[in-house]
């Protein structure tokens, strides 16, 4: 499996999905932080982040994801997750993470689940 | 185990503070697991332990160096971090471990703790091998 760090983001029935793909780490989070930040900032209150690909996620990827989560509930929206990989749900479990986040096990579900 | 000694393998890394180069430290503790004969998921528990222990050092600096003992004996594998600030002065104790660190820590390996020895910032774990089930 590819371990190298890939973003991509496009916009499925009006919701905004970013897509990540690899290794997510302390050097790996900041265009994810980035990108989160961007579209948070500009009006969306709900983003989709698929996890599908990613094969490793580390604290400095959650703390990411949790300021997002944060900034989108503070403004009325949610952060859904799309994950089925065991390991990095494992991740989610050991933090407590998983009755925080809503988790999908698809983009078409966790977008469903917001439009 | 060999005629009745522990077999003990000790491997060295010392890298600069760079948040693109502490995938070594990961690198090398799954190498070591594996060729230890670790099983994936315990490979794959210590590749994310290490991670954490070193990020709980690092924290937001980015100079310095790691040094990072790797320790495999049958059962069990020891890691061993430690911050050496630039110039080798001594470092200042980073920040504790954020939360979700040590979540990660307790959960993912047997032992785990920090102190300062020689003047540095040090941090350490320790995952034995899990049980075979039947």
């Amino acid at each position: 499996m590819d371990q190298a760090f890939h973003i991509a983001d496009e916009e499925i029935g009006g919701v905004p999905v970013v897509s990540a793909s690899g290794e997510i780490d302390v050097a790996t989070a900041p265009p994810l932080r980035d990108r989160l930040q961007a579209l948070t900032t500009s009006g969306r209150s709900t983003v989709v982040v698929d996890l599908l690909r990613v094969t490793f996620l580390d604290s400095t990827a959650l703390g990411v994801l949790v300021g997002a989560l944060k900034r989108c509930r503070e403004s009325g929206g949610d952060l859904p997750l799309v994950i089925t990989e065991p390991r990095i749900l494992k991740v989610f479990e050991i933090t407590g993470l998983t009755g925080v986040f809503p988790i999908h096990g698809s983009v078409e579900e966790a977008v469903g689940s917001v439009s | 185990m060999v005629d009745g000694k522990t077999t003990t393998v000790s491997v060295d890394l010392s890298i600069p503070v760079q948040a693109d180069l502490v995938v070594l430290a990961r690198l090398t503790a799954a190498t070591v697991a594996g060729r230890a004969g670790f099983g994936v998921e315990d490979i794959e528990d210590l590749r994310l332990a290490v991670e954490e222990l070193c990020l709980s050092l690092v924290c937001s600096r980015e100079d310095g160096r790691l040094h990072l003992t790797y320790e495999c004996e049958d059962d069990s594998i020891t890691v061993d971090c430690s911050y050496e600030a630039a110039g080798g002065e001594s470092g200042t104790p980073g920040r504790d471990a954020d939360d979700l660190s040590l979540r990660i820590l307790d959960a993912l390996v047997d032992e785990h703790g920090r102190d300062v020895r020689d003047g540095r910032p040090s941090a350490w774990l320790c995952k034995r091998r899990a049980a075979a089930t039947a």
